[in-house]
């Protein structure tokens, strides 16, 4: 029987150690030599010049769908920021670290002292190795690569070929000097270690997949713009939606299009409202802060219907919060937020693949029901790598949503006509005999200004069933793992879904009655599922990266009993073994 | 306050004895065993029924890691000592960690001793120290057919009685100088002979090897006094070595081993030396002895704890103490050859 992989791998070390390098390079080498990898890395807000940066690698000859709560190789590249990684650590992990630093180290400072005693030490002069290599020792994240190679017995060539892909733009000397750093590392751990690697994890050789590539969240929405035809995007640069804009603004004037940055989020939306008014595709991405600034105008969006494609990316809140931790704590911004009643469409992506194709038909939702929609993702999501086909949009996904009056309507135009499913034709200026008044003030089918009972009551209500008959286009609900009675039934949404997937997938090997129901519309919300699948379930655990249980509001009271709420405000993603426990606790009764 | 702390450098019986003695002595100390190997504490002399499937491999292993967290030993493994300063009474690993102690007991055992002359053959012949090498002996042995034994410590006497019991063809050239610490006399040289022949081992003429080459990836070909011959694998079986070299320019007395009383003290206060890697003086003697074999060392490492905490244990050994070797009395127990 083939030897079943599930290690987590995590490179460490201080801002300019190349911890965060190190870490793609084993992503990609690993996904080429046939694993499925899951990488999130954490770094410091500041911009640059200290603080902690982990990357860590989840690496599986099965399907990868969260990050898991232990560490089962910890690389160091400085062992002062390695120290709090200690705890993480998973029974006999193996760590390999800087076995000769510049200076000696008492023992109560020292990180090796630190370890518990079950660990696998691996030791490496890596600065050593490194400048004995190239002459300098900036490769030594490198060198610390080559020896994780060797000791877990991977084919060297996998990283070979990844670090000449990274580097080979860069001049041969870079690339030399990186393929060097490597080898040294190599070598020294192969020759040092031949016996003590057997104790080591090692991984087998799988059949090679070369059809896949490593994308972020962020890389699949701005990828995903393009392929749907996006003209412009306008944005104000925020962590950690901006990866979002740098992508375009390499590629998108490549198409033809154009990156705009703006003053303010507050600009952005208005440019973006602008040109989806004039018929342009357009975008904006941002986080929490810069939606907090959007909210008026996208209920202006709403009002007037216009439609526009907002990112959300969330990081930790409020206010500024945490810039590069992990949080799903904008729901009810996203589906609430901004004066009066709004609704508009909000999705959320459970996943790097879905990060494309929802961000795809976005375009074509906000086109024909005249709104803004909100793709709702969060900084775990849009940093973490998966290693996928590359995505590719269907015609029918990408179609233009635009739905025009048709020509009877010509010097008669109501631009805000009331029909059945709540969407009027929109004209666009320009379209002769189609002259229209689009504004934020309650208004007639005209778009004249009306404040009157009978007019906000018709046009509040049609906005409403417009939203409402999006329900057609938008995703249903997936019930993953199908008994009629359940014990337990999980509800996920955005990047949190991936953990509830693996700790159902876990409970039921264990032989528990439970299943798992992913949510990606959150606005509107497809009710009458979601209701059948609570019936089903003789309790309704909602796992969220939140303080409120956000989702848990919106959803609660489609059950007989209150919803069990998991919460988790860490900044770190939700470690399935949580709700492992807890979908056990509340089988075996010690919760409620 | 910080409490003080003992180091038993080691992490086979004499240290872990020790470890466990100290702590039923005196419950405030800080206790640190560093171990250079990776594996926890394990029994040697099992290896070779384990090489020949008798056992397994949790057998070998005697202290398990929650006996250290009850305790409060703290147990460091996979981490050398380098230099250990006196005067300072530190000691400094090989990552370049400084460790404070107030007193200590080298417990650091032996390491695997090939004569100056086969060394160049190192890499063509395995020897059978940890579970390491008992890992790379049972990966050999699903294909090899022919083994051959060379030396003639201890291990090698049980093991090529074990690799019988698989099935395999055991050769053994027995280099009787090679007996080490204890050369065999020519007697007892004979009846060794006779035991291993009874037990279906070949015992060969040759008394020398000169060369070994690697003819093919499962094939290696021994040049003797006597001729070539071939095997699958090879061996060296050369008894232990006092792993003592990082003590050399210490200040410690160190010969062969660490010299130390009859009470296992070296010449600096409250730093004592316990098992394998320990040399004994022998008031009787008047000479130092050194002690081979598991029961000695946890013997010694109690003893050393014991003294360590106020104690004044002489370590139990007369000028007529035996061995036991496969059935063979050895009536010699001190260093007789180096």
């Amino acid at each position: 029987m083939a030897t079943v992989v599930d290690i987590t791998v995590e490179v460490c070390g201080m801002a300019g150690d190349g911890a965060i390098a190190a870490g793609a390079l084993i992503n990609e080498a690993l996904s080429r030599g046939g694993f499925s990898v899951l990488g999130f890395d954490s770094y410091p807000a500041e911009i640059r010049g200290f603080g902690r940066c982990v990357t860590r690698s989840r690496i599986g000859s099965e399907e990868i769908v969260a990050m898991g709560a232990e560490t089962h190789v910890l690389i160091s590249l400085n062992e002062a920021e390695a120290r709090s990684r200690i705890p993480f650590l998973a029974h006999r992990a193996m760590v390999i670290f800087e076995s000769n630093p510049p200076t000696y180290v008492h023992h109560d400072s020292s990180f090796v002292a630190e370890l518990p005693p079950d660990k696998l030490l691996f030791g490496m002069p890596l600065s050593d190795l490194a400048s004995e290599a190239t002459g300098a020792t900036r490769g030594r994240n490198l060198t610390a690569l080559g020896g994780f190679a060797a000791v877990c017995g991977i084919n060297p060539a996998l990283f070979i070929e990844v670090i000449e892909k990274k580097f080979k733009s860069k001049g041969e000397k870079v690339l030399h000097t990186n393929v060097k750093s490597f080898e040294a590392g190599y070598a020294y751990a192969a020759k040092e270690y031949s016996e003590k690697r057997e104790h080591a994890f090692q991984f087998p050789e799988l059949l090679r997949q070369d059809g896949k590539v490593m994308l972020s969240g962020n890389q699949a929405i701005g990828m995903a713009a393009l392929d749907a035809g996006l003209k412009l995007y306008f944005g104000y640069p925020i962590t950690p939606a901006t990866p979002i804009m740098e992508f375009l603004a390499a590629a998108l004037p490549k198409k033809g299009g154009r990156v705009v940055q703006m003053e303010d989020e507050i600009a952005s939306i208005g440019a973006v409202l602008g040109s989806f008014y004039a018929g342009a595709r357009s975008m904006t991405a941002t986080s929490g802060p810069g939606f907090a600034l959007m909210t008026e105008l996208i209920t202006h969006g709403v009002m007037a219907e216009i439609p526009a494609v907002i990112v959300n990316a969330q990081r930790g809140g409020p206010a500024t919060g945490l810039p590069t931790k992990t949080e799903q704590s904008d729901l009810h911004a996203a589906v609430f937020g901004g004066p009066g009643d709004s609704a508009r469409i909000v999705i959320a992506p459970t996943n790097v693949s879905e990060c494309y194709h929802y961000t795809v038909k976005s375009f074509q939702l906000a086109e024909k029901y005249q709104t803004p929609v909100i793709v709702l993702t969060d900084f775990y999501l849009d940093n973490r790598v998966e290693n996928v086909v590359i995505p590719r949009a269907s015609e029918a996904e990408t179609r233009n949503g635009n739905v025009f009056p048709p020509a009877s309507e010509k010097g008669n135009y109501k631009r805000y006509c009331l029909t059945e499913s709540g969407i009027s034709p929109r004209a666009l200026p320009g379209m002769e005999g189609y002259i229209f008044t689009a504004t934020g003030l309650e208004h007639t089918e005209k778009g004249l200004p009306d404040y009157s009972p009978e007019v906000h009551t018709l046009m509040t209500e049609k906005r409403h069933k417009k939203i409402a008959s999006a329900l057609a286009d938008l995703p249903e609900p997936e019930v993953y793992f199908g008994d009629d009675r359940l014990d337990v039934g999980v509800i996920g949404w955005g990047s949190t879904f991936g953990s509830v997937l693996e700790a159902t997938r876990t409970s039921r090997k264990k032989g528990l009655r439970v299943a798992a129901l992913k949510i990606t519309s959150l606005s509107p919300l497809h009710t009458t599922i979601i209701q059948g699948f609570m019936e089903r379930c003789s309790h309704v655990l909602v796992p969220e990266l939140n303080y409120e249980g956000q989702l848990a509001n919106l959803i609660g009271h489609l059950h007989h009993r209150p919803v069990v709420r998991l919460n988790l405000v860490t900044g770190t993603p939700f470690p399935p073994s949580m709700i492992i426990q807890k979908i056990e606790d509340l089988i075996h009764g010690e919760a409620a | 306050m910080a409490r003080e702390r003992c180091v038993i450098i080691g992490n086979g019986p004499a240290a872990n004895a020790a470890a466990a003695a100290l702590r039923q002595e005196t419950s405030d100390l800080d206790i640190m065993l560093i171990g250079e190997e990776s594996f926890p504490h394990y029994r040697p002399h099992l290896l070779p029924a384990y090489v020949a499937g008798s056992l397994q491999k949790e057998d070998l292993f005697v202290t398990p890691a929650s006996f250290y967290e009850e305790c409060d030993i703290r147990i460091r493994l996979g981490q050398r000592v380098t230099h250990v300063k006196f005067d300072q009474r530190e000691l400094v690993l090989s990552h370049k960690e400084i460790v404070p102690f107030d007193a200590l007991i080298i417990a650091c055992g032996g390491m695997q001793r090939i004569p100056e002359r086969l060394q160049i053959f190192e890499e063509l012949m395995l020897t059978l120290k940890t579970p390491a090498d008992a890992q790379k002996w049972r990966a050999g042995l699903q294909t090899a057919e022919t083994i051959l034994i060379l030396g003639g410590d201890l291990t090698s006497l049980s093991f090529a009685k074990a690799l019988v019991s698989t099935g395999k063809r055991v050769q053994f050239i027995l280099q009787e100088q090679s007996f080490w610490p204890l050369p065999l006399t020519p007697t007892l040289a004979d009846e060794v002979k006779q035991r291993l022949t009874r037990s279906g081992v070949e015992v060969l003429e040759a008394s020398r090897v000169h060369r070994l080459t690697q003819l093919s990836q499962d094939v290696i070909e021994v040049e003797t006094d006597v001729g070539l011959m071939t095997a699958n694998l090879v061996g060296a079986f050369y008894g232990l070595a006092p792993n003592v070299k990082f003590l050399v320019r210490s200040g410690l007395d160190v010969e062969r081993g660490v010299l130390v009383d009859e009470n296992l003290r070296t010449r600096f206060d409250l730093v004592y030396a316990a098992g394998d890697c320990a040399q004994i003086y022998h008031p009787a003697l008047r000479d130092y002895w050194v002690s081979i074999g598991y029961k000695n060392a946890l013997e010694q490492g109690k003893v050393a704890a014991q003294n360590l905490a106020g104690g004044m244990t002489t370590v139990a050994a007369s000028p007529a103490n035996i061995f036991c070797v496969e059935g063979v009395m050895v009536n010699t127990s001190w260093w007789m050859e180096f």
